[in-house]
């Protein structure tokens, strides 16, 4: 969550709650809700390696409150995070093995593997269209995000028919 | 016991190309349940278009057998074919082939006048269907003046002008941007709701996805075939969760 | 039919209303053609109904003593109407020293309801002007009368009376002259009385105008009954009909060739345009077909839509040809064409559209009922042609337009077709018009070496002979007779020719065989051989004037006389009783000597002279229809590229776009389209012209032999005439495809997934 935080205090300081609202606001649904606890662990964490700093500010009648802002070398390496490209996803290596190694030793026909499998997968996009259609049209990044799901679901369900050609 | 909507006795077929025999169905026997939704998936080159083809009377079988509503409908000829299709089958292609040269609303009622409906009849059941669909306002638009999702809609209206016992779909939204394939996901959804029997050729897993049941085909053969069972772990909160799912 | 197919059938009119406006058109273009030809050529070789309709003739006409009680004959049953009784009396009229008898008839001032004379030049008899009388034009002709002209006429009783001719009329009671003898001339009473005062002398003729024409054989008998020994001689509607028929053997087998090229293109017409759309349907109608249309219900529409265009074009056709005839041509036609040849050009065009367009919509039919692939033009490998192209090292827009000329085997073949039946039929015309040409420009190749016959009349042959020989544009004289032999074996006699002598032969036109060099041998026109189912070097036995002769036919001529049923021997071959003198000498006359002048020059000096009419004048009739009939064909040509080049681009619409891409300039893009389109063209104008005048010539021979004139008068278009219609054909053929090429060049083709 670091570089999130970052980014965030990059465009103006903030103290902790202020933070976990901004998130909630621009992702919506479509990102887990934060924990308060987790994002202080993860401020004192970017400010011990130097890339945000802390002031106190003072309050009338309730405790100081920390406001973070982000330094230079924050800055820097906001910049590099933004500049690097994201590293793709990779293939699900766990039914990858089952599929390599489960005939090795008897335990399942693998054409079986991957028709259940399959229907496992359909479940899921199933249950991503029910989520698209509940999902609130307005909010984009969240349709964004079940698109992108979805798009990797059918490109697992393509993978699952070249091994099942393959196996022929 | 229930009559299945369709079913089908080691259906086969064999196209002559260039002189070779080349087997693309290859005995199939399916069975479709009255208000059920079968998805027929498989690499291209499976056999499922044929297959589809073959239960609409597009083309005809090497050997087999195909029975609707408890018919045989296999030994039929082109024409008895052709009256069997408008009274009880809807067929919606992949690249709609709607009648240019009609209108919308003449595309929709076509099949009804076909049927023997009067003009009368046919235009209130078209006028309801362009309704359901939102497509009201674009009744005496050319087909050429619709998008793609719009067009498959009227193709989809047309399609079920008949109030046909069985719906034949290939590849539906195989020719559709995600926002049409939406649109026409959300009407399969609701005409299945209300009971209409679907059975469709996709390669599509948000379709499949619809399906109560999920065929697949490999070379000519069914390799699998059952329902999706519901996942074990139900999404409760939002979008959210699939970050999560994906882990 | 169905609700939906009619939906189906108006959607796909009301999409292409240009197309099947040309569709009707073509048709309607062809029947209306075809029924001015037809109007024409009933008119030009049976006058009598148009000329019987004009004058509301009489169907009967009595010649009685005393004139008759018009009331009594028109109360008689089947009569409804009665014309006279006019008085007329016998004359002999004297022109240029020359005697012809004349019947001259009493008329009114005022024309009769019934039986009235039509008039062709000048004016009617007038009260004022006792001295004017109107003379029957074609005996007018025969004696050389022109309105103004004056002419004399010697009574019974020997008095000489000099008249004026002050119009001309033509009348469908009586026939032509000379088929038709006397000759007539209407006078006024007081004129007639002046020249035939005795009362006696003259005959009372009385016309009946009968309810029907059927009956008219009853109603003579019974009016020869009822005047009780008054008739004299009885004319009826069919003598003057039979009289004035010409020999139209050789125009109906004209017209019927014409209206074989005319149905052929109009099938071709509606083929193409049928086939066309059929084609760039074929989507629509598999679409059709998987909504649950069958078979049948797919054909029947198609068949309607597109019969129901070539029917409309049949009646808009019907429609024009009548207007045309009654309005356009009413000044030569009279009577519109009667319902027989109407029924047979309506019936027989609606037969062949309705099997035109069955076979393109019996193939739409057949469309399988899976739309769902685009059907892909095939490409790929380079035909034979488009690698020569290459060869020879051409721009690529020529290279690519000849690939594309032949990738659509079917469409190519259609176009090509489409394009070379018109142009046979063009070069097949053009041919009759040469043929008509030659007849014209060169008579004496068409057996009429001589344009004049000379009668002694009152001279003595020999003086005759002198005569004409002393003209200066006569060149030679031949001595002619004409009788009439008896052939064992045949009902009828035969015109036997005796004309010029063994040693100075008349230059008859030999086709075939050779001219006779000895006496007992003869020569014969076509009608002849086959009327006496003889060949070239058989021998015929005849009985002239009761001698027998038997003759060796030697040689076939070309005979335009008497349907070719014409034996020709040398003088000497007769019996010198029959032979001597000769009744006639033909005049063959110097070259580009005007035969009316020396006709003139000749009747001056008291001879009978004739001149011989050409077939060619007789035939006019078909230069119109030739005319016509082009100028139809050349548009079908057009409407068929039209139609192949609307299916051309849509099939190349993808291509278009790659072309494009590929980096070729819109001017490449269009010389590739209209290459391809040319190619065809040409394939197609240059297979029709010369299969037109391979066959021309021959089809012409073929009618020849028909006629009886024979084969040998076919003529093949002139080399330059060809050309020059080939070069216009294919100019407008490019620039026809230049259009929408142009159009489709200029657009933005959008690649688009199909």
């Amino acid at each position: 969550m670091r570089l999130q935080l970052l980014a965030l205090l990059s465009k103006e300081p903030a103290h902790g709650y202020e933070l976990k609202q901004a998130l909630e606001q621009i992702f919506g649904t479509a990102y887990p809700s934060p924990n308060i606890g987790q994002i202080y662990v993860t401020l004192g964490r970017l400010e011990k390696d130097g890339l945000v700093r802390s002031v106190d500010v003072e309050q009338s009648n309730r405790p100081n409150k920390k406001v973070y802002y982000c330094t230079a070398e924050g800055r820097e390496a906001l910049d590099e995070w933004v500049d690097s490209a994201t590293e793709g996803p990779r293939v699900r290596d766990e039914f990858f093995m089952k599929l390599v190694l489960a005939p090795m030793t008897g335990i399942a026909d693998r054409m079986t593997l991957i028709n259940r499998q399959r229907r496992h997968y359909l479940a899921i996009m199933r249950d991503l269209v029910e989520l698209a259609q509940q999902t609130d049209q307005d909010n984009r990044p969240a349709h964004l995000l079940i698109e992108g799901a979805m798009l990797h679901l059918q490109a697992d369900l393509d993978w699952l028919e070249r091994c099942q050609e393959d196996l022929l | 016991m229930n009559t299945p909507a369709m079913h089908t006795v080691n259906l086969v077929k064999i196209y002559q190309t260039g002189g070779l025999p080349v087997p693309a169905v290859r005995g199939i026997d399916l069975r479709v349940e009255r208000g059920e939704f079968v998805a027929i998936m498989g690499p291209s080159g499976s056999g499922k278009s044929t297959l589809i083809h073959m239960l609409g009377g597009l083309d005809t079988r090497t050997s087999g057998e195909i029975w609707v509503e408890g018919k045989r409908a296999d030994t039929l000829n082109e024409s008895a074919w052709a009256i069997l299709r408008r009274q009880k089958i809807g067929f919606v292609f992949q690249f709609f082939n709607l009648v240019d040269n009609m209108t919308v609303a003449d595309n929709v009622e076509l099949p009804a006048l076909l049927g023997g409906a009067s003009p009368k009849h046919a235009r209130e059941r078209r006028e309801y269907l362009l309704c359901e669909l939102n497509l009201t306002d674009k009744a005496d638009a050319a087909p050429a003046q619709l998008s793609g999702g719009e067009q498959q809609r009227v193709a989809l209206a047309r399609a079920l002008a008949n109030q046909p016992q069985v719906l034949l779909a290939d590849e539906p939204t195989g020719n559709l941007d995600s926002r049409n394939t939406r649109d026409v996901l959300r009407l399969l959804g609701e005409v299945h709701r209300q009971g209409q029997t679907i059975v469709m050729v996709t390669h599509d897993a948000r379709v499949a996805g619809l399906a109560d049941r999920v065929v697949t085909l490999l070379d000519g053969q069914i390799i699998d075939d059952g329902a999706i069972a519901p996942t074990r772990r139900r999404p409760k909160g939002g979008a959210g969760d699939v970050v999560e799912l994906r882990g | 039919m169905n609700t939906a197919e009619w939906r189906w059938v108006r959607a796909d009119l009301r999409a292409r209303r240009v197309q099947a406006l040309l569709t009707v058109l073509a048709v309607a273009g062809i029947v209306t053609a075809l029924i001015t030809a037809a109007t024409l050529l009933e008119d030009g070789t049976n006058p009598w109904r148009g000329l019987f309709t004009r004058g509301n003739g009489a169907h009967v006409w009595l010649h009685t003593k005393d004139a008759p009680d018009p009331a009594t004959l028109k109360a008689l049953d089947g009569v409804t109407d009665v014309a006279g009784p006019y008085r007329s009396a016998p004359a002999t009229l004297v022109q240029g020293g020359k005697k012809t008898p004349v019947a001259l008839w009493e008329m009114a001032a005022v024309l009769p309801a019934v039986g009235r004379p039509v008039v062709r030049e000048g004016r009617w008899l007038d009260p004022e002007d006792l001295g004017g009388v109107v003379v029957e034009r074609s005996f007018a002709r025969a004696v050389g009368l022109r309105p103004g002209g004056s002419f004399s006429v010697i009574g019974l009783n020997g008095a000489t009376h000099a008249l004026r001719v002050i119009g001309l009329a033509e009348s469908g009671d009586q026939g032509f002259y000379p088929e038709w003898t006397p000759g007539l001339a209407w006078t006024l009473a007081g004129t007639l009385d002046q020249v035939e005062p005795a009362l006696g002398r003259s005959e009372s003729v009385t016309g009946l105008r009968l309810a029907d024409p059927d009956d008219t054989s009853l109603v003579v008998q019974r009016t020869i009954t009822e005047l009780a020994g008054q008739v004299q001689r009885v004319s009826t509607w069919r003598e003057v009909q039979a009289s004035m028929e010409l020999d139209n053997r050789l125009l109906g087998v004209l017209l019927a060739l014409f209206g074989v090229a005319g149905l052929v293109a109009a099938a071709l017409a509606i083929a193409n345009a049928t086939g066309g759309r059929v084609l760039t349907q074929r989507r629509d109608i598999a679409t059709l077909k998987s909504l649950g249309f069958t078979r049948r219900q797919v054909v029947r529409m198609l068949v309607a839509e597109h019969g129901a265009l070539g029917l409309g074009g049949i009646a808009a056709g019907v429609l024009c040809g009548r207007l045309i005839t009654a309005y356009a041509l009413a000044e030569t036609v009279v009577v519109p064409l009667s319902s027989a040849p109407l029924l047979a050009i309506a019936f027989g065009t609606a037969l062949v559209v309705l099997v035109a367009v069955w076979l393109p919509a019996w193939r739409g039919g057949r469309t399988p009922p899976i739309p769902a692939a685009p059907v892909a033009p095939p490409r790929g490998h380079l035909s034979r042609m488009a690698r020569l192209a290459l060869l020879v090292r051409l721009p690529p827009a020529l290279v690519l337009g000849a690939r594309d000329a032949f990738t659509r085997r079917l469409p190519a073949l259609l176009t090509t077709f489409g394009v070379a039946i018109p142009m046979m039929m063009i070069t097949i015309g053009l041919g009759c018009w040469a043929t008509l040409d030659a007849f014209k420009s060169n008579p004496e190749q068409v057996g009429q070496a001589a344009a004049l016959t000379v009668r002694p009349g009152s001279l003595t042959a020999g003086d005759a002979n002198r005569l004409a020989l002393a003209d200066p544009d006569v060149v030679a004289a031949f001595p002619g007779t004409e009788v009439d032999a008896l052939v064992p074996g045949q009902t009828r006699t035969v015109r036997t020719r005796a004309l010029g002598t063994v040693t100075d032969p008349y230059p008859f036109s030999v086709v075939e065989g050779r001219l006779f060099r000895d006496r007992g041998e003869a020569v014969a026109g076509q009608g002849l051989l086959d009327l006496l189912h003889v060949r070239i070097g058989d021998r015929t036995r005849l009985t002239i004037g009761g001698t027998p002769l038997i003759v060796r036919i030697v040689g076939r001529v070309l005979e335009p006389e008497q349907d070719g049923e014409v034996l020709s021997v040398p003088l000497d071959t007769l019996a010198p009783k029959d032979a001597l003198p000769p009744q006639y000498y033909s005049l063959a006359l110097r070259k580009g000597g005007d035969p009316a002048a020396v006709r003139s020059r000749l009747q001056a000096q008291g001879l009978e002279v004739s001149q011989a009419v050409n077939p060619a004048d007789r035939l006019s009739v078909i230069r119109v229809i030739i005319v016509a009939l082009v100028a139809v064909l050349a548009l079908l040509g057009l409407a068929n590229l039209l139609t192949a080049s609307a299916v051309g681009l849509r099939d190349h619409a993808l291509d278009l776009a790659v072309l494009k891409a590929m980096g070729l300039t819109p001017r490449q893009v269009m010389a590739t389209l209209v290459t391809g389109t040319g190619l065809l063209v040409v394939l197609g104008v240059g297979a029709g012209a010369a299969t037109g005048a391979l066959v021309s010539a021959g089809l012409i021979d073929l009618q020849g032999a028909a006629s009886g004139i024979g084969a040998g008068i076919g003529r093949s278009p002139a080399p330059a005439t060809l050309l020059v219609a080939v070069l216009t054909a294919i100019g407008a053929a490019l620039l026809v495809a230049l259009i929408p090429a142009r159009k489709a060049a200029r657009a933005r083709v959008p690649v688009t997934s199909r």
